[in-house]
């Protein structure tokens, strides 16, 4: 009989470790993916998606410029250079929309309330957002950066839409919660 | 609130006399120490406080960078060549010198967009390319 209790006791000890350590690491990945998509977000919020900085790289009135110069060197150059920084904002765009795909397929569902229809058009609009992606970037290779300025305008409206749905499923992460994240994923790496 | 009044005072007073972006953001990188990447003003410090007058001085720098960024080419070739005649270089050697050290680059704001700062850099090239094809205007003419 004592050696029954000893049995059970140990058995219990070492299930109630086991389901600690294992709740322990789904709370810390999930923080390192709450942290992951909050960057992707600022990055295609703050940096790749506001309309002034999509415009300038696609505006025509540059070309036409460039075209009145009457210098075939420095129309070559413009096109080369345009078609560089084209191909950097839709590889930039590529990777943070994945980023925030893999948060949505990943962890999003333990923290946000989306509804399944929402989830459903997310993931949706992040299949489309990624075929025009590669899309877009078939054209510029191919035809230089006025390729596909329609392409352009979805790729940049469809990423907007995916970030708003993403800023409300993240709303809850404050300052201070992405904080304490970062503190727990320190000591994590530092373990 | 004092960042906001020292920037405020900062645009009314020494940036008065920089009406483009360019000459702004070339002033405003002056003002900033390479080794720590603060910025220093003697005048706006002793009326706020070397870090208010650091952070006006930071946030002016930005609005700069973001204004010069928004620009068209066609703007930035204009200002390049007003800065060009304020500096009282020959134009050859203006641009040569502007190619080679790509002053440019240091020129920005720590922190700025790397998107947007790719793009201002590679405005730059373009526009020194067309300050050089109109240096010589036949061979432009030729390969055109």
């Amino acid at each position: 009989m004592i050696q029954l209790v000893l049995f059970l006791t140990v058995g219990t000890t070492l299930l109630v470790l086991l389901a600690s350590v294992v709740f322990r690491r789904r709370s810390e990945g999930g923080s390192v993916a709450l942290l992951e998509a909050r960057q992707a977000l600022n990055a295609l919020q703050g940096g790749l998606l506001p309309a002034e900085l999509v415009a300038r790289i696609f505006d025509r009135t540059d070309l036409e410029y460039v075209n009145r110069q009457r210098s075939s060197e420095v129309r070559e150059l413009f096109l080369e250079e345009r078609k560089r920084i084209a191909l950097l904002w839709i590889g930039r765009v590529r990777k943070q929309i994945t980023r925030l795909k893999s948060f949505h397929l990943g962890s999003a569902r333990f923290y946000a309330g989306l509804n399944l229809r929402t989830e459903l058009s997310l993931t949706l609009d992040f299949a489309r957002l990624l075929f025009t992606c590669r899309m877009l970037e078939v054209f510029v290779q191919l035809r230089g950066p006025y390729a596909a300025p329609r392409i352009v305008g979805t790729t940049a409206a469809t990423a907007a839409k995916v970030c708003s749905v993403s800023q409300e499923s993240l709303a809850f992460l404050t300052p201070l919660y992405a904080a304490r994240a970062v503190n727990g994923s320190a000591r994590h790496t530092d373990f | 609130m004092d960042v906001l009044q020292a920037a405020d005072d900062l645009r009314r007073r020494s940036l008065a006399s920089y009406p483009r972006p360019l000459d702004r953001l070339i002033y405003l990188a002056s003002m900033r120490d390479y080794n720590t990447g603060l910025y220093y003003h003697d005048g706006l410090a002793s009326r706020y406080s070397p870090e208010v007058a650091c952070e006006a001085m930071a946030d002016c720098h930005r609005e700069a960078f973001r204004q010069l960024v928004g620009n068209s080419l066609e703007e930035l070739v204009q200002q390049l060549e007003a800065y060009m005649a304020s500096t009282h270089t020959s134009p050859a050697d203006f641009v040569t010198a502007w190619k080679g050290l790509e002053p440019y680059r240091v020129a920005i704001p720590v922190e700025s967009d790397p998107l947007a700062a790719q793009l201002l850099f590679s405005s730059f090239r373009i526009a020194l390319a067309i300050l050089e094809s109109r240096l010589h205007p036949q061979t432009a003419a030729l390969t055109a």
